[in-house]
């Protein structure tokens, strides 16, 4: 239940018992009223009744006193006399009447009944009065039966009256007391209830709270795989929960993005630095060469010796030679960065592949024999014409034989080269394969899948031993790629390495003139 | 200013090797060739050098590893060694004074300074 829902429910439940406690009080204030009336009324009709009792008392022993008087004697009653008297038969008539405003419903029959005795008796009381005077009256006032039933019908009425009180009394006292004890325990109630929705609201709340605070904290050390478990709230802090946990996968990715592009660049950083002092390596080696030979014949020039014109010769050879590694090293780096600008472009014609291998083994020839290797050759007669880039076909060739070269120690290289017709299935067109196969260092797996990167030699330590720059491979493999061909490597460590390029012959067909 | 006992040129490369060694020999040095770490070593032990002047990046053995064994060998632990190599950075010059080389020229060689830190330290080697 969301955390709104349930505020909003205990505050509810607060308010109803509040007014269920306010409305118990107000028909407990009732009851009392009531009873307050009640008694009031049942006091003043009893006040009322002794005294209506009292009058008719005295009236009638006044009457039985005149009525003797009367038989005995000849006065007469005067006129105000007669109008005393009539007006005490009405007050006491006035008085009956009132008993009758104060009577209930239930009592009603009894006023009724004594309201038709008191009648009689008041009447027979006025017409005595009025006939007092008259000498051919006879009264007879000594029958005691109206009086008596009139009498009678008063301490009726009183009891009944009397009864009844007590009776509504005794509802009222129960009523009170119920309403007491429902204000009590309704008070009580919501107290408890006000408490307890109080204790479990802060328990849910600090509970969920608890969690977020804990997650918060781990987050903030840096435990992104911290996760708020068991969110059994639906609401709002429920949402929350959620919404931190999504935070959580959010920010650990971002996170994760930032570490891997960080550690890509920082590779790349390293990667960089490394080729730049490779590259200031391999152009420092020519340079010694250069300037050397430059300051040596120099300073023979100078000397007053006999100049040996065939060394001099040979000697100004080897600058040149060492001019040209400087060349083909500077244009390596240079075609790489063509390479990764995309500025590099192709320039097909029309070779003879055959013809462009055998130019490239001449003129490795030196560093085969530097390293004692054998070049076992197959026929190349055979071989189609191409229509592709020679320029960049005979560098991919003499990169990856200079390879071969220079990572065999006296062992054999042996180069092939076939022609793959087009299946249909995998290859639309004709494809040449190249071999160069040797029996040098090789590569472990881990190398093998990195060694046509740019900037990258198998280990950090081979160019110390043997020179590179680490671009041969990565520009063979581009070439190649740009040509629409591929480049495999098949290598085992401490056996040697098998480098198999397929590129497409092109459009030119017929076998190459030799 | 001639020193009585050779110099040991080691050098893989033959075309520095070759120019190098024709330099200090018209220098007035007695110049002895090697073209890897191992025959360096032998050669140390057995022709006891004034000095050897040693390029890092060798087959076989390379020149850290030689320097290296070469200090832990008391017969030639005293010959100077001047390490030569196209690895210019300082993190290269600190790594081949780590190896236990006395001094560490850069190629292309300065020719003259790398004359001084020859006469200088086989003048040192003559002492200990």
């Amino acid at each position: 239940m969301s955390l709104r829902r349930r505020l909003t429910l205990s505050l509810v439940t607060i308010l109803i018992l509040y007014a269920v406690n306010v409305g118990t009080h107000f028909w407990g204030s009732y009851a009392r009223n009531e009873s307050m009336i009640a008694y009031r009324n049942s006091v003043t009709a009893a006040q009322l009744s002794t005294e209506v009792e009292q009058l008719l008392n005295d009236q009638r022993q006044q009457i039985l006193v005149l009525s003797t008087l009367r038989e005995t004697t000849e006065d007469q009653l005067d006129g105000e006399e007669l109008i005393q008297a009539e007006g005490q038969l009405e007050d006491i008539g006035n008085k009956i009447a009132m008993l009758g405003k104060l009577s209930h419903e239930v009592t009603q029959a009894h006023y009724q009944k004594l309201q038709q005795s008191s009648a009689i008796l008041l009447a027979g009381w006025l017409d005595f009065y009025r006939r007092y005077n008259d000498p051919d009256y006879k009264a007879d006032m000594d029958d005691p039966l109206p009086y008596l039933e009139a009498s009678q019908r008063l301490k009726e009425l009183e009891q009944r009256q009397a009864f009844i009180a007590v009776q509504r009394a005794n509802i009222i006292d129960r009523t009170i007391a119920l309403t007491d004890r429902i204000t009590v325990i309704g008070f009580f109630a919501s107290i408890l209830l006000t408490a307890t929705l109080g204790f479990f609201l802060v328990r849910y709340t600090n509970r969920s709270l608890k969690r977020l605070k804990t997650g918060t904290q781990q987050i903030g050390s840096g435990d992104l795989d911290y996760r708020i478990e068991n969110i059994d709230d639906s609401g709002e802090l429920g949402d929350l929960a959620e919404a931190f946990n999504d935070m959580s996968d959010k920010l650990r990715n971002a996170m994760e993005l930032v570490s891997s592009a960080r550690d890509s660049a920082d590779e790349a950083n390293a990667a960089k630095s490394m080729f730049l002092a490779n590259v200031s390596h391999e152009l420092r080696t020519p340079l010694n060469g250069i300037i050397g030979y430059s300051e040596m014949l120099h300073d023979e020039l100078a000397d007053d010796q006999q100049v040996d014109r065939g060394q001099f010769q040979r000697d100004l050879e080897k600058i040149t030679l060492s001019g040209r590694q400087l060349l083909a090293l500077i244009n390596d780096i240079l075609d790489l960065s063509k390479i990764e600008t995309g500025k590099m472009g192709l320039h097909k014609e029309d070779f003879n592949p055959g013809e462009i291998m055998h130019q490239a083994c001449d003129s490795l020839a030196p560093l085969l024999r530097d390293n004692a290797n054998e070049l076992v050759v197959t026929d190349f007669g055979e071989l189609p014409c191409m229509h592709s880039d020679a320029a960049k076909f005979r560098q991919i060739f003499t990169n990856l034989l200079s390879n071969a070269s220079k990572f065999t120690h006296g062992g054999a290289i042996t180069v092939s080269a076939r022609v793959l017709e087009a299946t249909g299935q995998q290859s639309q067109h004709d494809h040449l394969e190249i071999t160069v196969q040797d029996t040098g260092i090789g590569m472990t797996p881990a190398q093998q899948g990195r060694i046509f990167d740019a900037f990258v030699q198998a280990e950090a330590s081979t160019s110390a031993s043997y020179g590179g720059t680490g671009l041969g491979l990565a520009i063979c493999r581009d070439y190649c790629e740009l040509m629409g061909g591929t480049i495999r490597l098949k290598s085992n460590a401490g056996k040697g390495s098998t480098f198999t390029v397929l590129l497409p012959i092109g459009s030119a067909s017929g076998h190459a003139a030799a | 200013m001639t020193v009585a006992r050779p110099v040991l040129l080691v050098e893989d490369n033959e075309l520095n090797r070759d120019m190098l060694a024709r330099r200090l020999k018209r220098a007035g040095f007695e110049v002895l060739t090697a073209c890897d770490g191992q025959q360096a070593l032998d050669l140390m032990t057995s022709e006891l050098p004034a000095v050897v002047l040693m390029d890092m990046s060798l087959p076989v053995l390379d020149g850290w590893t030689a320097c290296r064994m070469a200090r832990q060998d008391d017969r030639i632990k005293h010959i100077p060694i001047i390490a030569l190599t196209a690895h210019a950075l300082e993190k290269d010059r600190l790594k081949a004074m780590d190896a236990g080389c006395d001094d560490y020229a850069t190629k292309p060689v300065d020719f003259p300074e790398l004359l001084d830190k020859i006469k200088t330290l086989a003048a040192q080697g003559a002492q200990r």
